[in-house]
């Protein structure tokens, strides 16, 4: 069975048990004392992932670290539709590896603000939060036009991928780095979207949506 | 400076903001609005601030009725904001002061218009006619209105079909001091757009743009993204000279409290049932064989807040004063709907509602009572209905069906045409099992299957003739019900009422002591010492008069307490019932 090394208010640990939950995945978690005990940079930890970051899973003996990494695994391993990392469709690879890349992004700015927030991390917050605000930018007017064009998701095609799921966590998790979403109405829609797929499932700060309408 | 009047609208949000099951959070002067399109199209606007903990609305969950807030799941009702159930007190009903803040919200030009306090209505626009205007995409940027004005009376663009050009001229076609109109030419195309500046705050702004002419299809997105582009360079241009220039502060809008007319008493009067809300019946139709349906709607402004289980006083043109249950689900908020049966032996109540009363007349109606409130945490609910005491139950079934509890819906009537409120069971489903042509006998073992199985935080909810709920009621505590898991409600009172005692009451808290004298009720005595109280049905079985007894033994007549509240000796309805004890000290 699939062991996750966990924190439970890292956005990057949530992307896995997220994934995992609407793959219907069963795993193990080891937690890992993050803050206050810096236990992913203990002797032990230091040893399965040498850059001292979470999440790591291990899998029939393969150890991999870096959540995008992580959620192209499940989803090429896992995922019995293919839909998730449709490896047969080149331009919509590259398309999630785009976005997979702006998530790293998200998690160097949104996420950095709220580690100096909540966890009293030593950084320049004002330009983290700038950072964040430009990034929100370019995926509201990209999510806007995908409205126009009736396209849900972060990339193109009829179902959410691996891209939706490495980006909504520390979008999600935005305000509490003191980035508001209120600028960003069509990010704020993609949200509710993203709650409401089959399996989804919540950590702490980040609230359920309510059922959509009938159709 | 920035002009901030109240009176003016302004827009908030663009139509395609508010998709169903959504809440936008917009902004307007500095204050935030929660912003929610319910189920039957009505936009509402609201403070954006739960009454109980100051959370923000706008990260609540919209039902498409009502709106939940995320912290502790208080409910409140599309069109009234009113709270329609907190969920840290099942078992009571919610006051009817907990009603958030709205503000008037119009559709048009594809925009969504508010404004605090609006004067008149929402401005024509020259040039735009509705329905084939196309909305921009807004464009959020951190510049006060009157910078972002200034700025756009210099936006070049092409119109619509000459995308490819550069040449277009642009005139300035007339501008305000939140808005813009300017139209492009080019060989013979031309487009006019239209920009309103929503002033969010002292340094922040939307821009919402409208074209007059928007085609389908690729050149739609050709030209959204044709003004998105520009929009995002002015944008620039605009953030740069705001970030040189000195930073006003924010506004701070004033959080207003409760409005006098919910936060007060209501004025003293000598007598009794007030009828404050005046409606039209918009619709009268045969509900079932014998019952006939209403539909009220409000003369002017919105209807107060109902929750499940409530009931209003009908004034009707006799003179006569009748109770009936609200069957409306959660959140349909813009008529009252409720079922009237004709009574063979009726005493001109419920003659006059069927013979008399037709579509399109005048009633009074109080404001809804609820005293048969509906908890919501049970780990499932048992409904019993008995003919026409189907009302109040239909309306909590629909509330427990729209939060996706577990209830079973039991529906006793002669035959299938008694069956009332068809449309509105059917949306029961399997939920709904109807009993036909029942006698007394073969009821009660049907009861009995019914009630049998309970389980611990399950409740029943009863209603219907009375004695079939006393049946119902006997039966559920043989079965091992608790009293306080078995709710009920009486059409009426049939005791043979004993008003031949006199007695002493005292009010504890008015400091008053009155005299009873036999042939008058302690109502009828507090009334005419000028002491208002609350009443409806007054004989005995709507609960509306309820008072809470201090001292002496109370001589009950009534059938709304349960046997365990009767036997607490703390409660009394002063409609009807009086005092064994020569004293009664009331908590009034």
């Amino acid at each position: 069975m699939i062991t996750l090394y966990d924190y439970e208010l890292s956005g990057n640990c949530y992307k896995l048990r997220l994934l995992m939950s609407m793959l219907g995945i069963e795993y193990n978690t080891v937690p890992v004392d993050f803050y206050p005990g810096r236990e992913h940079k203990s002797d032990w930890f230091l040893r399965l992932n040498p850059l001292g970051q979470l999440p790591v899973i291990e899998d029939d003996g393969l150890v991999l670290r870096d959540a995008q990494a992580i959620l192209v695994y499940l989803a090429s391993k896992y995922d019995p539709s293919g839909t998730w990392y449709p490896r047969s469709d080149p331009a919509l690879l590259g398309e999630i590896s785009q976005w997979l890349a702006f998530a790293d992004g998200i998690t160097g700015t949104a996420s950095a603000a709220r580690l100096h927030d909540g966890l009293f991390y030593d950084l320049d917050v004002e330009s983290a939060r700038a950072g964040a605000h430009r990034l929100f930018r370019i995926l509201d007017e990209h999510l806007w036009f995908g409205e126009q064009e009736r396209r849900d998701w972060i990339c193109s095609g009829q179902h959410p991928t691996v891209a939706d799921i490495a980006c909504f966590p520390y979008v999600m998790l935005s305000e509490e780095g003191g980035v508001s979403r209120q600028d960003y109405p069509a990010i704020r829609r993609w949200c509710d979207r993203v709650k409401r797929i089959k399996g989804f499932t919540v950590m702490s700060g980040i609230f359920p949506a309510g059922p959509a309408r009938a159709a | 400076m920035l002009d901030t009047a109240k009176t003016r609208w302004h827009p908030i949000a663009a139509s395609y903001d508010l998709p169903f099951r959504h809440v936008f959070h917009a902004q307007l002067l500095g204050r935030e609005f929660a912003v929610w399109r319910a189920d039957d199209g009505y936009v509402n606007i609201w403070e954006n601030r739960c009454l109980h903990r100051g959370v923000r609305l706008s990260i609540g969950i919209n039902d498409g009725r009502e709106l939940k807030c995320q912290y502790h799941g208080w409910r409140y009702s599309n069109r009234t904001a009113g709270c329609t159930y907190i969920p840290a007190h099942p078992a009571d009903a919610p006051a009817r002061t907990i009603t958030n803040r709205t503000f008037a919200g119009v559709e048009r030009y594809g925009l969504v218009w508010s404004a605090e306090e609006p004067h008149g209505r929402v401005p024509d626009v020259a040039g735009l006619r509705e329905g084939e205007q196309l909305a921009l995409r807004g464009i959020p940027l951190n510049a006060p209105a009157d910078a972002v004005v200034s700025a756009l009376t210099g936006y070049r663009f092409q119109p619509n079909g000459r995308l490819q050009g550069n040449t277009a001229n642009v005139s300035l076609e007339g501008s305000d001091t939140f808005s813009v109109a300017l139209r492009a030419y080019e060989e013979g195309a031309e487009t006019l757009v239209v920009f309103f500046v929503q002033p969010v705050d002292s340094s922040r702004s939307v821009i919402r743009g409208v074209l007059d002419a928007g085609p389908q299809g690729a050149e739609r997105l050709a030209i959204l993204r044709h003004h998105n582009e520009r929009l995002s360079k002015l944008r620039e241009i605009a953030e740069r000279e705001a970030q040189a220039a000195p930073q006003p502060a924010p506004l701070e809008p004033v959080i207003e409290r409760v409005s006098p007319e919910l936060a007060e008493m209501p004025e003293m009067t000598a007598h009794g049932r007030k009828a404050t809300i005046r409606v039209t019946v918009a619709r009268k139709w045969l509900a079932a064989d014998g019952i006939a349906a209403f539909e009220l709607r409000p003369v002017q402004g919105l209807l107060p807040t109902f929750q499940p289980g409530a009931h209003i006083d009908v004034h009707m043109p006799n003179g006569l004063v009748r109770q009936y249950s609200i069957t409306n689900g959660p959140g349909e908020s813009d008529s009252y709907v409720i079922g009237v049966k004709l009574e063979r032996d009726s005493m001109g109540g419920s003659l006059c509602m069927h013979e008399t009363v037709r579509e399109g007349d005048l009633l009074a109606i109080s404001e809804p009572r609820n005293n048969f409130p509906l908890r919501r945490d049970a780990v499932r609910t048992i409904f019993v209905a008995g003919g026409i005491g189907v009302t109040p139950l239909l309306a909590m079934a629909q509330a427990l069906k729209n939060q996706n509890l577990d209830y079973e819906f039991h529906y006793f009537a002669q035959n299938q045409e008694q069956l009332a409120f068809p449309e509105k069971t059917a949306l029961l489903g399997e939920a709904l099992k109807p009993h036909l042509g029942f006698l007394p006998e073969t009821t009660a073992a049907k009861l009995k299957e019914i009630l049998s199985g309970y389980r611990p935080d399950m409740h029943v909810y009863l209603c219907g003739p009375g004695p079939m709920l006393e049946a119902a009621r006997r039966i559920a505590a043989d079965l091992g019900w608790p009293e306080t898991a078995v709710h009920f409600e009486y059409f009426k009172n049939t005791n043979t009422i004993d008003d031949s005692s006199s007695f002493e009451v005292a009010l504890a808290r008015s400091c008053v002591t009155l005299q009873v004298t036999a042939g008058k009720t302690i109502l009828e005595t507090m009334r005419e010492a000028g002491i208002d109280m609350p009443s409806s049905c007054e004989q005995g079985a709507c609960g509306t008069c309820l008072a809470t007894v201090i001292e002496g033994e109370p001589d009950h007549q009534d059938v709304y307490l349960n046997d365990a509240e009767r036997k607490s000796g703390t409660k009394i309805m002063t409609c009807v019932s009086r005092a064994r004890s020569a004293r009664l000290v009331l908590d009034l």
